[in-house]
């Protein structure tokens, strides 16, 4: 299985960045061949939904999990759809998250940590010309 | 890592002057200028810019090839940002939103999005902290991009360097800078002031900040000049439950200490001083507790 | 039935005066509707639609409400279609295709009408959402009034604005009340005036804000003077600035508890202190003298 990391940096030894649409990096683990490899979260300064684009992006590289601090409530929603497991309120090195997961130590989280405001009314994107 | 964004509403409530002297309090921090388009806090910090970085905004459209004249383009844009397309095509930037719908329907791709520098960011030390702020250049998109590029910015510095308190001094109004100002903090300080316009952009505030479910603090900036709509305020507070966190007295030396870049928390004389020193007492228990 | 008018109703003042201020709060609102108020016959439109207040002040009889409405697109699932060419083409990721799901973000829509371009035929519709209002009316004594309202949350500003364009007319004197910040919301707002006045504090925050609005303005080559509010909380530099570049100090309002009590309780400076009239009148004879040359 292929799993992506939100990371602070470039290493194992990085930690998990709490940001999942706006960290730096995300390190991809394949849990089959225990390698990993890190690659720039090219949707951080997004016009508004990184975490969205972020999503997809990962959906499009076929990882099957995820594991971040805060996954937000637009992520969650693409993730949900594209059927990726969500591991979030993850802390620590992206090592120890790794060991964690491969002990099943890891919950999955079933709802999105703030509530989604979809269709109750004003909206909350981050970007796009005014 | 905890984060505060400072907001207002309406402009000119005293906002900067709660934000600056919260950073002169707090440690282990890191400030951030997210009024982009007006900033002021690098003014009173007086620090020293150690990185600057272009900012490249959102894309808009310009012809770039021979137009035909059919009126494809115009007929097509939403936002009423093409003109004169049979004739002598002008395309708007000040209403172009980037859609990218001229550039797919021109039949001879004439129109090209194209992105421009629209700022810079900057990340400095000040005698207090770290401090990242940006400039948006005169008559720039204010799209909320730049702020979020900054809050990235400040992240950035605080997961790095271990620190705990991020102290933002939001953009005023409820537009998308204020949302980007927003976004994914813990707590939010609405500073607002007794009168009729005050009161009103307050409340437009507090909406903006319910639907992200941040807790939500008030403080009451020059209260004793208008006792009625304090107490307006101090309701509304109630009934919604916000927590009105301080009362500012009116105090005419305050913007003197401002334009003498001087902080009137170091005034012991100053009530107005006094009231910031204990509202900062108050968060810090929110901010430095794990 | 002759009218009994007590003001003098400015001959041939068809020009559109903008009043802005780099800095927020620095009492943009304040001068507009005292201008108003002084010459008393005017269309006074309030541009800054995120937070508008001229209201409060004026207290206008509304009379016309027209919603402002964008399209959004609806996506008809049942039908399987492939919505991928729509999700690549946004610019805004208001619309995810992950798998065979389509996910859309209604609040990063800019209604752009790109997906019913790009989506698959017939899969693809659209709705009406509105994002604000235009209100139109008139405030004693004479002032045709009109203000825009965005609901917060959605980002188009520009477009309420374009909506009060519409109205916008050069058949008597037109004061607009424009946004804070040099951004666009305030480039928009100034864009079709003749002059505008400049509202700024005695502090370095107001001078460095207005040193970025006369760049802004520079740039539209549309002339400005500049108007000092709450003189003496601060210091001299922003006079100074104004004497040493030849800017226009055309009018300094001295920093007055009275005042600000009188502002809170949503009361007009001329309320406060009828002499005022007569100074906001020169004004605007003042700034008709300029723009004519």
């Amino acid at each position: 299985m292929r799993v992506a990391i939100s990371s602070s940096g470039t290493s194992l030894d990085s930690n998990v960045d709490p940001r999942f649409g706006r960290c730096p990096y995300y390190i991809i683990y394949d849990t089959k061949t225990d390698s990993s490899e890190h690659i720039e979260n090219e949707s951080r300064q997004a016009m508004g939904g990184a975490g969205i684009q972020a999503s997809q992006f990962l959906a499009n590289k076929k990882v099957e999990a995820v594991i971040a601090g805060n996954i937000g409530p637009n992520a969650y929603r693409v993730l949900s759809a594209a059927s990726i497991k969500i591991y979030s309120g993850v802390t620590g090195t992206v090592k120890d998250a790794i060991e964690k997961l491969k002990k099943d130590e890891l919950k999955e989280t079933l709802a999105p940590n703030v509530q989604s405001h979809f269709g109750t009314g004003p909206g909350m994107g981050t970007g796009g010309r005014q | 890592m905890k984060q505060l964004t400072i907001i207002s509403g309406k402009g000119g409530t005293g906002k900067t002057t709660v934000a600056s002297n919260f950073i002169k309090l707090a440690r282990d921090h890191v400030a951030v200028d997210c009024d982009v388009d007006a900033a002021n806090l690098h003014i009173l910090l007086d620090p020293d810019i150690k990185k600057k970085e272009e900012f490249i905004g959102g894309a808009v459209a310009g012809v770039t090839g021979e137009c035909i004249n059919c009126g494809k383009c115009e007929e097509a844009c939403r936002f009423g940002a093409i003109s004169d397309s049979e004739t002598d095509i002008k395309i708007d930037t000040l209403k172009c939103e980037g859609c990218g719908v001229c550039e797919y329907i021109c039949p001879v791709d004439a129109i090209e999005l194209k992105t421009e520098g629209q700022g810079y960011c900057y990340i400095s030390e000040s005698k207090f902290c770290t401090l990242v702020h940006a400039r948006l250049n005169p008559g720039a998109e204010n799209s909320g991009m730049l702020v979020a590029k900054v809050r990235n910015d400040a992240e950035d510095i605080a997961n790095k360097y271990n620190k705990k308190v991020l102290i933002i001094d939001g953009a005023p109004g409820i537009g998308c800078p204020v949302i980007a100002s927003l976004n994914g903090v813990d707590y939010t300080l609405i500073v607002t002031e007794p009168t009729i316009s005050g009161i009103s952009d307050f409340v437009k505030a507090f909406e903006l900040t319910k639907f992200f479910d941040i807790k939500t603090f008030v403080c009451i900036n020059k209260y004793d000049l208008n006792l009625d709509n304090t107490d307006k305020i101090s309701n509304f507070c109630d009934k919604n439950k916000i927590e009105l966190i301080g009362k500012v007295p009116y105090d005419d030396k305050v913007p003197a200490y401002l334009s003498n870049k001087k902080f009137v928390i170091d005034d012991s004389e100053s009530k107005a001083g006094k009231e910031i020193i204990a509202m900062w007492e108050a968060f810090s228990g929110y901010l430095y507790s794990s | 039935m002759e009218l009994d008018l007590e003001w003098e109703q400015e001959v041939g003042s068809k020009l559109i005066v903008s009043i802005a201020s780099g800095k927020g709060g620095t009492g943009k609102t304040t001068i507009a509707v005292n201008l108003a108020l002084s010459v008393g016959y005017c269309q006074f439109m309030d541009y800054d639609v995120e937070a508008p207040n001229a209201s409060f002040f004026l207290k206008p009889d509304i009379k016309h409400v027209k919603k402002v409405t964008i399209k959004h697109p609806y996506f008809l699932k049942e039908t399987g279609a492939d919505f991928s060419k729509c999700a690549e083409f946004c610019h805004y990721n208001s619309v995810v295709a992950v798998g065979s799901e389509v996910v859309f973000f209604p609040e990063l829509c800019h209604g752009c009408g790109g997906c019913l371009l790009v989506g698959p035929e017939r899969a693809v519709r659209e709705k009406d959402i509105t994002i604000g209002e235009i209100k139109k009316g008139s405030a004693k004594p004479m002032i045709d009034f009109f203000m825009g309202n965005l609901k917060p949350g959605y980002m188009r500003t520009i477009s309420i604005q374009s909506e009060l364009d519409k109205s916008l007319e050069r058949s008597e004197l037109v004061l607009i009340d424009c946004p804070p910040g040099n951004s666009c919301p305030m480039v928009f707002a100034v864009k079709d005036s003749d002059y505008c006045i400049l509202v700024t504090e005695p502090t370095p925050y107001g001078l460095n804000d207005l040193l970025i609005s006369i760049e802004v303005l520079k740039n539209m080559n549309i002339p400005y003077g500049v108007i000092i509010n709450r003189d003496g909380i601060g210091n001299d530099e922003v006079e100074k600035h104004c004497i040493r570049n030849n800017i226009k100090i055309l009018l300094k309002i001295p920093n007055d508890r009275g005042i600000a009590e009188s502002y809170s309780r949503g009361e007009t400076l001329i309320e406060y202190d009828e002499s005022w009239k007569t100074k906001f009148k020169g004004m605007i004879s003042e700034i008709e003298g300029v723009v004519k040359r």
